[in-house]
């Protein structure tokens, strides 16, 4: 059949026109809701629109027209079948305060991801320990700064106050921030790294679980255990976990592209990852504040012991926090609340 | 709705969408180059915006330039990843630099892009930048053919080329007088069935662009095309076409192929 696209434009093109008419008034909305009379309408048009896109396609020659339908087609067919979220939602700041159970319930949820990110950092662990242990040409590899390599002299600069210039509150400050962002961005890339099925995201657990046992080891043997739990444990019980739930997001997200096939409820999968994400987050906020102000002030300044049990104190409470809030409530929604990938 | 899932395939530049309802459609892939411009200017955008805010940040601390460093450092971080995320979440799928190059960034499916989708693709910017330059995105988005970066790929979107459409004018040459080939009904049927889109675009895009070819390049190109014409697609009289110039048989062959409808009307 040969079109005769003078007369078909013609007659359909005031059609197009109301569905375009029809389409700008829909973008232009906020919320970008339709009443029950436009979507009859939307419906109706569309459906002529792509009656019309079928028949230039098939029996016209004359791109330019089958490029504007397929536009026009396109733009009907999302508006129709896919409703945004509204922007007020955005303000809504109990949405936003969800946050602070729905971290530590896709936390349970996922656990068996942390358990993975756990063992393969104490793989690491156990590896940079026994090598600055057993082998002394070890810990010039493992630990390439100084302030690693020798204890002594560490510990007497700061007992003795000689980064006193880094105390003042200015600095801490401006110290903080730099601490959070690169941490931030260490986590992110432990998540993200996922995309290579989990791979770089187990390399990069493993390299931070070599550093951390080289240097536990290091300071121990040299009879500095007590400064270094002081010095490491009031962020250290945040910033590690952190970093392990970073890679537990990685590694979930390596099972999910594993399993997109099977998996489609996608939105809900990204959902977990996005969460895990702001959690580990906050959670590297709160670190970064530690490390700048209070970490780095030792003994005479913080006796070494209020340190130790204020860094385990924080350890409970965040226990708490990851083990039981939310619960119940979790419990009650099981059913409804387990995602596609985990039934 | 229908629950069933939309069909896709892509070719080299665009992404065909067959809907539950048997509808097909294409959308054309944006690529990598015009992507690149995109985000450059976007670049330039978060630092400007950074920039402002920080010295008025400086300002507010003066006296406390720490705090101040400690606010445009976090500041600089968290407007770096929202920017994108927000604007392509409610802004329908496009940030300034996108909607400034007619770029939008939808769900893979043909749909629009969700706010979780947004954060992801942005989120992933971290590992499509390494190890400079966003090497490993550039790469990603060069040997898939939907043209995603890893970030697309997590979030399941694509980006997409929007320029501003408008219904097709009435040209000119489906509007003349007296077209010589009408006279050849059945050439000029033949023209019509056996020239393919792409041949009847290239035609078309050869007479829209007269005077932006030199003379002999347009010449060359209209002479090659008529000769084309003539001898492989439908060869209309020798003494008709001894009468035209280049041009004109290309005009006439448009007219017969874009809209001029006397020919079916000979025929109805």
């Amino acid at each position: 059949m040969i079109l005769d696209l003078e007369r078909f434009q013609t007659q359909a093109g005031p059609r197009w026109s109301n569905l375009e008419s029809l389409l700008v008034a829909i973008e232009g909305r906020p919320d970008r809701r339709l009443n029950p009379v436009e979507a009859e309408q939307l419906q109706e048009l569309y459906a002529q629109a792509a009656v019309d896109l079928n028949r230039v396609t098939h029996g016209a020659l004359a791109p330019e027209l089958r490029q504007y339908l397929e536009r026009l087609v396109a733009r009907a067919y999302t508006e129709l079948h896919y409703v945004p979220p509204t922007r007020s939602e955005l303000w809504q700041p109990r949405r936003w305060l969800r946050i602070f159970t729905l971290f530590p319930e896709t936390f349970r949820r996922q656990s068996r991801y942390f358990a993975l990110s756990m063992l393969i950092t104490l793989l690491g662990c156990a590896l940079g320990g026994l090598a600055v242990r057993y082998d002394p040409a070890a810990v010039d590899v493992l630990l390439p700064a100084n302030y690693l390599r020798n204890p002594a002299q560490r510990v007497h600069e700061e007992e003795q106050a000689k980064n006193q210039d880094r105390h003042s509150t200015q600095a801490e400050a401006a110290f903080s921030a730099q601490l959070i962002r690169h941490n931030v961005e260490v986590a992110m890339l432990a998540a993200a790294l996922g995309v290579t099925f989990g791979i770089g995201t187990a390399l990069l657990l493993f390299e931070n679980g070599v550093l951390l046992g080289a240097v536990a080891v290091r300071y121990t043997q040299q009879g500095f255990g007590l400064f270094m739990s002081a010095w490491l444990l009031p962020h250290g019980v945040f910033e590690i976990p952190s970093i392990l739930i970073a890679g537990q997001a990685g590694f979930y997200l390596a099972r999910v592209l594993l399993r997109r096939r099977e998996d489609r409820d996608v939105r809900q999968s990204m959902r977990e990852w996005l969460v895990l994400i702001a959690g580990t987050a906050m959670m590297l906020a709160w670190a970064g504040v530690m490390e700048a102000f209070f970490s780095q002030h030792h003994e005479p300044v913080l006796p070494y012991w209020f340190k130790v049990a204020f860094g385990g104190a924080e350890l409970a409470l965040l226990t708490v926090y990851l083990v039981l809030i939310g619960r119940r409530k979790t419990d009650a929604e099981a059913d409804n609340r387990v995602p596609a990938e985990t039934k | 709705m229908t629950g069933s899932q939309p069909m896709r395939w892509a070719t080299t530049a665009e992404l065909t969408i067959a809907t539950p309802e048997g509808v097909l459609f294409r959308l054309p892939l944006a690529g990598p180059a015009s992507r690149l411009y995109a985000m450059l200017l976007d670049i330039a955008i978060v630092l400007g915006t950074v920039n402002g805010i920080g010295l008025l940040i400086y300002w507010i601390f003066a006296k406390a330039p720490g705090f101040g460093v400690m606010v445009i450092t976090l500041a600089e971080f968290a407007i770096g990843f929202a920017y994108g995320a927000l604007l392509e979440g409610f802004w329908n799928g496009q940030t300034i630099g996108k909607r400034l190059f007619h770029l939008r960034v939808i769900d893979q499916s043909g749909l629009t892009l969700r706010i979780e989708q947004a954060w992801v693709r942005n989120l992933m910017r971290v590992f499509d930048a390494l190890p400079f330059a966003y090497l490993v995105g550039g790469l990603s988005v060069l040997s898939n053919p939907l043209m995603q970066r890893f970030g697309d790929r997590v979030a399941g979107t694509l980006v997409i080329r929007q320029s501003p459409l408008v219904a097709p004018g009435e040209e000119f040459w489906t509007h003349q007088k007296y077209n010589s080939f009408m006279d050849y009904p059945t050439v000029a049927m033949k023209l019509r069935r056996a020239a393919t889109p792409e041949l009847a675009s290239l035609i078309q895009d050869a007479l829209r662009r007269r005077n932006e070819l030199a003379s002999y390049a347009r010449r060359e190109i209209y002479r090659e095309l008529a000769a084309y014409l003539q001898t492989e697609i439908s060869p209309f009289p020798d003494e008709l076409v001894e009468m035209l110039s280049d041009e004109q048989y290309l005009i006439n062959a448009a007219g017969v192929l874009f809209g001029d409808q006397r020919l079916s009307r000979l025929h109805g």
